[in-house]
């Protein structure tokens, strides 16, 4: 009894102590570690996006007509420095959180539900403006424009992963192996952003030869074995019950994988890295054959690669004009197209040939133009940030 | 209007709720006397978080986030005990109905008394000061704080008056039924709405990163139940069903409910069996502490 009264008193004082000065309250101009938010039902209106560190009073207006909330971020958008729920209509809260210098993220979610609407916001260690690359319109657009490419072929994995599998469970085999490339074309174009969830991509995108010792093969390259044994030896084919638990486990984690990369933002340095990125998979795993060891669809991994990369570079490219550097850009572009020209001799039908139908000289041949892409492509960061 | 409304039913709705059935206990069970202090823990605990919830916005000193979500947190898993031991308590009490045996077994509780009254308090106390925040938020709406409207302090305060309407009509609706369904139902009920209480207590906590897993979700349902719907706002009040679980919530709603829900199952049954009409012994006539 007592012990229960001790606690709710030690409670009270803790909280006393957890106090936290709030800001001058009136004119909020007057001081700049106040922001005003202003909450709408589809928008979030954030008075400054740079604020010096320090005690910030976030002064959170609905001006729509939903309750909404409203959320201050850490910058993985996962981590919750601070929050104020219950702002109804026509009502004002403050938020007062106590913020080290670095990166969060902003957001309102008017109506309660989804992600809420989000912007970058920094808090910077001095009152030292950090200089603009390039033009801070052309950079936000390309950041834009390439969150929604992400996104959308996120989108579209999902959709085609939900057939596949239901195909792959029902035994539909011939049907199943017709999609298969298909649907991993949206992985391959976004594979870097999908391999930065480290929970994930073992899961997903594992190949047998890369296990870890003790690691359980799951995922697409393990259903990919199941649909085309030929050359496997002494194989056990997967009975129904696991192909559903194979192809369940698969969906779940594009479901989950989709869920985050909806909420997701990049950087320009993100895009022109995640670029390099891209090539890199291609000279290390689709190149040489690896990747799609039993299907032998290593093409379409290789295009698909090629397109996300060249959809991340025409994103930063103006950037790159405005910086001065339409040297780079020129040498990219050519290089760009001599790949695609050499794919293009691969191509049969909507798709390619089998990797098993390349000559050693023809592999060398494209191994030859990745790495000529390669090299100026690992320039592009440095030149855009 | 309607959305502060339903704030204030949804804020209101739990305590409403758990005073009602701990005030149908006492007068169904005769112990009237008690009641006063339940009210007397009930307005200490309104006026308690109305003044901090003032001090805190209108004062020179806020509460940090983690502060805020750890105080209600930390009062939740309490609140959780303490319900829990109410619910065996009046299971254990409605045995002793019979006048003089419930003389001796008060008499012997004065310290449940107490408790009763803490139980009171916590529930009202629990999101007392997240809705006095939100109370004086309205209010302050209505100054001249630019958006000078009193529509959102009107709709959270009929929203906080339904709660009491409704706590008021479970109360009536309990005190018509027989004893011993009551308790049972009563007691079943209060656990669930405890395990939520808990559920709510633990995602406070992970958010407050005082607890892992705010992003592992058990379950997301909320593009089936909108949050801003009034059987979201009531299933939110009643049971803290929240449209997004995470998969500790969920662990500890189970955990919770499945050996509790239980224990007072299995008490309850063995009570009611034997259905031992209340015959008051004229034997041993103690005098009874409580003047009636």
């Amino acid at each position: 009894m007592t012990l229960r009264h001790l606690t709710a008193v030690a409670l009270l004082v803790s909280a006393l102590a957890a106090c936290t000065s709030n800001s001058p309250s009136g004119d909020a101009k007057g001081d700049e570690r106040t922001i005003a938010v202003t909450s709408t039902d589809d928008g979030c209106e954030v008075s400054t996006a740079e604020v010096p560190e320090g005690a910030l009073t976030f002064k959170v207006k609905n001006a729509g007509t939903k309750v909404t909330e409203f959320y201050l971020l850490g910058e993985d958008g996962l981590r919750i420095v601070g929050e104020v729920e219950n702002i109804g209509p026509d009502l004002a809260r403050d938020l007062v959180v106590n913020v080290p210098a670095g990166s969060y993220t902003t957001a309102c979610k008017p109506g309660m539900v989804g992600e809420g609407i989000r912007a970058d916001f920094t808090v910077a260690t001095s009152k030292g403006s950090t200089v603009a690359a390039g033009d801070q319109a052309t950079v936000a657009q390309a950041e834009k424009n390439y969150a929604a490419y992400v996104k959308d072929q996120s989108d579209q994995l999902l959709t085609k992963t939900t057939t596949f599998v239901d195909l792959y469970e029902a035994g539909k085999d011939d049907e199943a192996r017709e999609l298969y490339a298909q649907a991993r074309v949206h992985w391959e174009r976004i594979e870097t952003v999908a391999e930065s969830f480290g929970d994930l991509d073992p899961k997903m995108d594992a190949r047998e030869a890369d296990l870890e010792p003790g690691q359980k093969w799951t995922g697409w390259h393990r259903i990919e074995k199941d649909l085309w044994p030929q050359e496997a030896k002494d194989y056990t084919p997967l009975t129904d019950a696991e192909r559903t638990t194979f192809g369940d486990d698969l969906l779940k984690n594009t479901k989950t994988l989709d869920s985050r990369i909806q909420k997701m933002s990049f950087t320009v340095d993100q895009i022109a890295n995640g670029s390099r990125g891209l090539l890199e998979e291609v000279a290390t795993g689709k190149v040489t054959g690896e990747e799609e060891a039993w299907s032998h669809t290593d093409l379409w991994d290789f295009q698909a690669n090629v397109d996300g990369a060249k959809v991340g570079y025409d994103g930063v490219r103006p950037i790159l004009m405005d910086n001065g550097n339409s040297a780079l850009a020129r040498q990219l572009d050519s290089r760009f197209a001599e790949l695609q020209d050499l794919l293009d001799e691969h191509k049969k039908g909507d798709g390619f040939v089998s990797y098993t139908d390349l000559s050693k000289d023809e592999v060398k041949e494209l191994s030859d133009a990745v790495n000529a892409l390669s090299e100026p492509l690992s320039k592009l960061t440095a030149a855009v940030v | 209007m309607l959305a502060n409304y339903l704030i204030g039913l949804r804020e209101g709705l739990e305590a409403a709720l758990v005073v009602s059935i701990l005030v149908a206990y006492l007068v169904k069970s005769d112990r009237r006397h008690l009641l006063s202090r339940i009210w007397l823990g009930v307005a200490a605990a309104v006026l308690v978080s109305l003044g901090f919830g003032a001090l805190l916005t209108f004062g020179p000193r806020g509460l940090t986030f983690e502060a805020q979500e750890l105080i209600g947190g930390g009062l939740s898993i309490v609140a959780v005990g303490f319900v829990t031991w109410m619910v065996f308590w009046m299971a254990r009490t409605a045995r002793g109905l019979g006048g003089e045996l419930r003389g001796r077994i008060d008499a012997a509780s004065e310290g449940s008394a107490w408790g009763l009254v803490l139980v009171a308090v916590l529930a009202v106390g629990r999101e007392g000061l997240e809705t006095a925040l939100f109370l004086w938020a309205t209010s302050r709406a209505t100054s001249s704080d630019g958006g000078s409207t009193w529509t959102p302090l009107l709709g959270a305060v009929l929203g906080l008056a339904t709660a009491v309407v409704l706590g008021w009509l479970i109360y009536r609706g309990a005190i018509s039924i027989n004893l011993s369904t009551f308790f049972t139902w009563t007691g079943a009920f209060l656990v669930v709405v405890a395990a939520g209480v808990l559920a709510y207590g633990i995602h406070d906590l992970q958010e407050a990163r005082f607890l892992p897993g705010l992003h592992d979700l058990a379950f997301d349902v909320s593009h089936i139940v909108d949050p801003n719907t009034w059987y979201a706002a009531l299933l939110k009040g009643i049971f803290n069903f929240t449209p997004q679980t995470t998969v500790l919530q969920a662990i500890a709603w189970v955990a919770y409910v499945v050996p509790v829900l239980t224990l007072f199952l299995v008490g309850a049954r063995r009570r009611i069996r034997p259905a031992a009409p209340a015959s008051p012994s004229l034997a041993t006539t103690t005098p009874s502490k409580d003047a009636r």
